[in-house]
C-alpha cells in the first residue's frame, strides 16, 4: 500500500508514534486536516465580521442562524458526500444537480398526482437515483467512456426527464388527506425538531455523513476506492474488483443526489424541473475545498463535510454583511482556488 | 464481518433518526395559518430609523434590475430609511429561502420580496410575517395570505389592452398575426395570452402561428425565423415581452420584411435598451407598460413604518399603452426624481 490519507489506517492498536515527529509528518497532518483548519478559520472570521443585533449580540452565533446554515448546506452536503466516492476513484459526476431535480419532481408527482404514500414514493425516487447511478457507472466501467462525458450526458438526460415528468411546470405540494394532497408526514422535511430548533434536513445530512464515514472506515470497499484512485492498473492486477467498485461509487452518488432531491421537495413544498440547476458545481466545490483531489486517491468524506460547511458559513456571513452577489461569487471562487493551491503544496508520497 | 458492522451501524443511525423525529415534538411552521398582525405594531413613527431587506428572484432579467433600482431611488428620498439591503437568488428557490432567513437574522424592520416561485417561498415568508416582520410582496404572490401587502400589475388586463390595440389600431380590418409567448408553464405567459384573446375577441384578427420565445431576445429571433417561413403572409407580431419583440424584428429585418410588419410588445422598461426607446426609434409599433412597482413598494413601506397608515392588502398597478406619440413623455416621467 502506498502512502495514503486514509483515516482507516489509524487502528487503536497502532504503536505509539516515535517522539519528535519529522517536519514532513507535521506537514502531512496539517494537510490532512486542511479543510478542518479552514473551517475553524472561517468560523472565527465570521464571528469577528458578524454584524451585531440591537442588544449587541453576535448575530452570526445565534442558534437560529447556525442551524439555518446547516439547513442551507444540507442538500449540497448530501450531494457532495456521494460525489466524494466518485471523485476518490478519479471520476466525476456532473449529473447530480439534474438527478436532484428529477428526484424533486418525482417526489412531488408521485405524492400529489399519483397519491403514493411517503415511504413508497421515497423508495421509488431513491431507486431511480440508484439506477441512474448504476447505468452511468456501467457506462464508465464497462464501456470505458470517460466519466466526464457519461455524466455530462446524464446531466442532460436527467434534466430532460425532469421536464417531461413534470410537464415543464412546477408541481406544488399541498398537504392533507384525499386526492391531490401529499401526506402530512412529508411536510416534516420542512420542520424543525428538538423544540423547533434543529431542521430535519440538517439531521438527515448528519445521518448521511455519519453513515458514509463509518462505511469508509469499516468496510473493505474504501481500500478499493483509494487503490483505484491511486493507481487503477495496479489495483486491477492486485485483484480489486475495479468495475464493481466503480459502479457502486456512481450508484452511491446517484442515491445521494436523489435523497437530496427528496429533501429539496419536502423543504420547498414543490418540485420544479429547474431544481438543482448547477448544484453539481457547488457539490464539486465542497469536495475540492474539503481537500479531495480530482485526480483521485486522496481525500476523505470528513473533509468534504468540512468543505460544505465552510462554503455554507462563507455564504452566510457574506449575506449577513449584505455583500453583493457578484462579490460573493468572486470570493467563493478565490476560496476554491486557495484550497486547490494548498493541495499542490502538499508533500507527495 | 465488517460489512455486517456497517450495515447495522447504518440501520441504527436510521432508526435513531426516525425515533428522534417522531419523539421530539416538531413545531409546525407549516401550519399554513397567518397569525393576524396588528398593522400598527411595527410603526415607529417619523423619528425612527429603519432597515429594509429586499429579496429579488434574479438579476438576469432587466425588469428586475430596474425594480431594484426603483426601490433604491425611492428609498433614498425617505429620510427615515437608513438602508435597503438587496439579495439576488439567481432563480434558485432554495437560495431565496436562505436569503430571507439571513434578513430575519439581521432583524430587518421590513421585508420586500419578489418571489421566484410561489409555493417554495410560502413557508419562509409566513415565518417572517408571523415573527412580526411586515412583508411587501412584489410582482409575484405566495400562497395564502401571510403578507402585509401585495403590489403587482394585472397580466390579464395588460394582455387585453394589447389585444384591443390590435383590434382598433393595428389591424382594424382584421388580418393574420403571430404570437410569441413567454416561457411555457409560467403564469404571466398564460395570463397575457388569455387577456390578448379577450382583447381581440369579435375582430377578424386571426393568430395563425405561435411560438415559445422563453422571454429571451435570441429565442424570439430564432422562432420568428421559422414563423416567417411557415406564414409568409403574416401582417403583425404580438410578443409577450419587448426583448422577444426586438428579436422578432431582427429576424424580419434579416428576411427583408421588417418594414411591412408591425411589432407590439409588453414591458416598456424606461432604460436605454428597453421597449420605450424601441418604440421611439420605430422598431416597435407600441408596447404596454408593465410597471416594476419599486416606488410603490417603498411608499407602502413608508405607510407601514413611518405613517402608521397600513396600505391595502392588494395593490394593482395600472398599465398604459406606449406609442410614438407618448414615448418621450412616459420615458421622462418614469425617470424623473
Amino acid at each position: 500500500m502506498s502512502e495514503q490519507t486514509h483515516e482507516a489506517e489509524a487502528s487503536p492498536s497502532a504503536p505509539e508514534p516515535p517522539r519528535g515527529r519529522s517536519r514532513r509528518e507535521w506537514a502531512e497532518t496539517l494537510f490532512r486536516f486542511q479543510s478542518f483548519f479552514g473551517l475553524v478559520a472561517v468560523f472565527i472570521a465570521a464571528i469577528v465580521l458578524s454584524p451585531r443585533g440591537d442588544d449587541g449580540q453576535i448575530l452570526f452565533l445565534t442558534s437560529d442562524n447556525l442551524f439555518n446554515i446547516v439547513r442551507a448546506v444540507s442538500e449540497i452536503g448530501i450531494i457532495a458526500v456521494g460525489l466524494t466516492f466518485v471523485i476518490l476513484i478519479g471520476g466525476i459526476d456532473l449529473s447530480v444537480g439534474s438527478v436532484l431535480g428529477l428526484a424533486a419532481v418525482g417526489s412531488a408527482v408521485l405524492l400529489v398526482n399519483d397519491n403514493f404514500g411517503v415511504l413508497i414514493a421515497a423508495l421509488l425516487v431513491l431507486l431511480i437515483g440508484l439506477i441512474f447511478g448504476v447505468l452511468q457507472g456501467a457506462a464508465v466501467a464497462l464501456l470505458g467512456v470517460q466519466a466526464f462525458i457519461v455524466t455530462l450526458a446524464g446531466l442532460n438526460i436527467a434534466r430532460g426527464l425532469a421536464r417531461m415528468w413534470s410537464g415543464g411546470e412546477t408541481v406544488q405540494i399541498s398537504y392533507g388527506d384525499g386526492d391531490g394532497k401529499a401526506p402530512m408526514l412529508f411536510s416534516l422535511l420542512g420542520e424543525r425538531t428538538f423544540g423547533g430548533v434543529v431542521p430535519i434536513p440538517a439531521l438527515i445530512f448528519a445521518v448521511v455523513a455519519v453513515a458514509a464515514i463509518l462505511f469508509l472506515r469499516y468496510s473493505a470497499y474504501s481500500r478499493h476506492l483509494y487503490a483505484i484512485g491511486g493507481n487503477e492498473k495496479a489495483a486491477r492486477l492486485s485483484g480489486v474488483p475495479v468495475n464493481r467498485v466503480k459502479i457502486v461509487a456512481f450508484a452511491l452518488s446517484g442515491f445521494c443526489a436523489a435523497l437530496a432531491g427528496i429533501v429539496h421537495a419536502g423543504q420547498l413544498n414543490a418540485g420544479s424541473p429547474n431544481d438543482g440547476l448547477a448544484y453539481e458545481l457547488d457539490g464539486i466545490a465542497a469536495v475540492v475545498v474539503g481537500g479531495t483531489s480530482l485526480a483521485g486517491g486522496r481525500g476523505s468524506v470528513v473533509g468534504t463535510i468540512a468543505g460544505a460547511l465552510l462554503l455554507g458559513i462563507l455564504n452566510n456571513i457574506l449575506s449577513l454583511n449584505s455583500v453583493d452577489t457578484d462579490m460573493q461569487l468572486l470570493i467563493k471562487g478565490l476560496v476554491i482556488v486557495a484550497a486547490a493551491a494548498l493541495q499542490r503544496l502538499r508533500p507527495t508520497a | 464481518m465488517r460489512k455486517k458492522t456497517t450495515r447495522s451501524v447504518f440501520a441504527a443511525a436510521c432508526a435513531a433518526l426516525a425515533v428522534t423525529a417522531a419523539a421530539c415534538g416538531t413545531t409546525s411552521e407549516n401550519s399554513g395559518t397567518a397569525q393576524p398582525q396588528d398593522p400598527r405594531q411595527n410603526c415607529g413613527g417619523p423619528d425612527g430609523k429603519y432597515t429594509i431587506g429586499m429579496s429579488q428572484a434574479n438579476l438576469a432579467e432587466p425588469y428586475r434590475v430596474r425594480m431594484d433600482e426603483d426601490i433604491r431611488k425611492a428609498a433614498g428620498e425617505v429620510p427615515q430609511f437608513e438602508e435597503v439591503q438587496f439579495s439576488d437568488a439567481s432563480k434558485d428557490n432554495a437560495k431565496q429561502v436562505s436569503d430571507v432567513e439571513a434578513f430575519l437574522t439581521k432583524q430587518v424592520d421590513l421585508l420586500m420580496i419578489s418571489p421566484n416561485e410561489a409555493a417554495p417561498l410560502t413557508d419562509v415568508v409566513r415565518k417572517a410575517y408571523n415573527s412580526g416582520t411586515p412583508v411587501v410582496l412584489l410582482d409575484r404572490k405566495v400562497d395564502g395570505d401571510a403578507f402585509t401587502t401585495y403590489i403587482g400589475a394585472d397580466n390579464v388586463a395588460i394582455g387585453r389592452q394589447a389585444g384591443e390595440y390590435f383590434k382598433n389600431t393595428v389591424l382594424p380590418q382584421g388580418g393574420k398575426i403571430v404570437e410569441i409567448r413567454g416561457l411555457s408553464g409560467s403564469t404571466p405567459a398564460a395570463e397575457r395570452h388569455q387577456g390578448f384573446e379577450e382583447g381581440i375577441a369579435g375582430s377578424k384578427i386571426e393568430i395563425v402561428g405561435e411560438a415559445d420565445g422563453e422571454w429571451e431576445r435570441s429565442v424570439g429571433q430564432e422562432k420568428m425565423d421559422a414563423l416567417l417561413k411557415s406564414h409568409p403572409d403574416v401582417q403583425a407580431v404580438f410578443s409577450q415581452n419587448d426583448p422577444m419583440a426586438e428579436g422578432a424584428y431582427l429576424a424580419a429585418e434579416a428576411a427583408g420584411r421588417a418594414e411591412q410588419l408591425k411589432f407590439v410588445g409588453i414591458d416598456g422598461l424606461p432604460i436605454e435598451a428597453g421597449g420605450i426607446k424601441a418604440v421611439e426609434q420605430g422598431r416597435l409599433q407600441a408596447t404596454n407598460l408593465y410597471p416594476t412597482g419599486g416606488a410603490e413598494a417603498v411608499e407602502a413601506a413608508k405607510q407601514i413604518l413611518v405613517d402608521c397608515q397600513p396600505p391595502e392588502k392588494q395593490q394593482t398597478l395600472p398599465s398604459e399603452l406606449i406609442t410614438k406619440e407618448n414615448a418621450g413623455e412616459v420615458y421622462a416621467r418614469l425617470n424623473q426624481g
